[in-house]
């Protein structure tokens, strides 16, 4: 397990590394999460504790947001000030989202299935097995 | 992020003084909360994070414990969320077989969630005259929260803006998921998985897990690979602007 926590931090520790160093602009936990997901793909497969430990832990994501989420009290007058354009652009914005790519992705769905019928038979199969 | 510079500042004394306090009161205001949120059967409008949030703000004013104070006892809790975006990568590499199977459907669908999501939100803020700090913590709204305050920060949004904007977004797609997909009568579980997934990330993949399980499976990998997409995509366009 100690050797997963350090994998982890290593791959963290590089992307912050880029991050501040200007090589990449991306989030160093975003970089950190492509070379482990690299790593992962050259290995072929995960290792137990790693699997272990990310279920562990992201069974509690929600609560690793609290602290930050909590700044906001200082940010009350901004919430209410500009409440009317946050709100449009955040259920208006979510709304337009939805419809837009649902009925996109609907259409190329029904095509496919169109062209090969026994495509979304087998998606189905592989989904079901993952979440298992 | 700004975790390191933090925990680099940050010296053993004052690491010492009594982070367990905050961290204690957070993990207690979570658990309350997870609760509340079980008793209203998971309802999205019940999210634990933002009950916990609302639990923790109130108990900061009824004692006048400022933000800071708080913030550094808690730093431990707030470090945590670098490796768990990182582990995110467990759950996209046990997908891959769904990603390779369905890549056509994935790709249409974050090609075109991706930049919708983030265009009507930015529109519609900018032409109701939000100012440009709360346009910018915006602009990451369908992202996960833990990728979503690295994109703010990179971008000069406000992080903590920026968290409580995706939580009202998860919700958003949370509760509204379902009944768009309903209104355009949609019923593949893939189709409106996926876009749960992009447009409300976790609060909207957590209510995908609700209608089935495929529809769970794809909501996931909607929400990590539109979270790891955004995040290559934004901070490179506003390089470029």
């Amino acid at each position: 397990m100690l050797e997963q926590i350090a994998r982890v931090l290593c791959w963290l520790c590089v992307g912050e590394i880029a991050a501040r160093s200007g090589l990449l602009p991306f989030p160093a936990p975003v970089t950190g999460l492509m070379l482990l997901y690299a790593e992962l793909s050259v290995r072929g497969k995960l290792p137990d504790d790693l699997g272990i430990l990310a279920d562990r832990l992201l069974q509690f994501l929600g609560m690793l947001f609290v602290p930050a989420g909590v700044g906001v009290i200082a940010y009350l007058d901004v919430l209410k000030t500009e409440a009317m354009p946050i709100l449009t652009a955040v259920i208006g914005g979510t709304a337009i989202t939805l419809f837009v790519t649902m009925v996109v992705v609907n259409r190329l769905g029904i095509a496919i299935a169109k062209s090969h019928e026994p495509e979304s038979g087998q998606l189905e199969g592989a989904a079901g097995d993952v979440n298992s | 992020m700004s975790t390191l510079s933090e925990l680099t500042s940050m010296t053993w004394a004052n690491f010492a003084d009594k982070p367990v306090l905050e961290t204690g009161a957070t993990v207690f205001a979570f658990l309350a909360a997870t609760r509340i949120s079980r008793l209203g059967g998971n309802h999205p409008l019940l999210n634990p994070t933002l009950l916990a949030i609302i639990l923790i703000s109130l108990g900061l004013e009824a004692t006048h414990i400022p933000y800071d104070v708080y913030l550094r006892g808690a730093d431990v809790i707030h470090f945590m969320l670098g490796p768990a975006v990182v582990l995110l990568a467990v759950p996209l590499f046990r997908q891959r077989a769904v990603i390779r199977a369905s890549a056509r459907l994935i790709a249409v669908g974050l090609a075109v969630g991706l930049p919708v999501g983030v265009l009507s939100a930015v529109g519609i803020a900018w032409a109701l005259g939000a100012s440009s700090q709360t346009i910018l913590s915006l602009t990451p709204k369908s992202v996960t929260a833990g990728i979503a305050v690295g994109i703010s920060e990179q971008i000069g949004g406000l992080q903590t803006l920026t968290i409580v904007l995706v939580i009202m977004t998860g919700i958003t797609g949370a509760v509204l998921g379902p009944i768009i997909a309903r209104l355009a009568r949609i019923d593949d579980p893939r189709v409106v998985g996926l876009t749960m997934g992009i447009a409300s990330h976790g609060i909207g993949t957590a209510r995908a897990l609700q209608i089935s399980e495929v529809a769970g499976a794809f909501s996931g990998l909607g929400m990590g690979l539109n979270g790891v997409l955004t995040a290559i995509l934004l901070p490179l366009i506003f390089r470029l602007l």
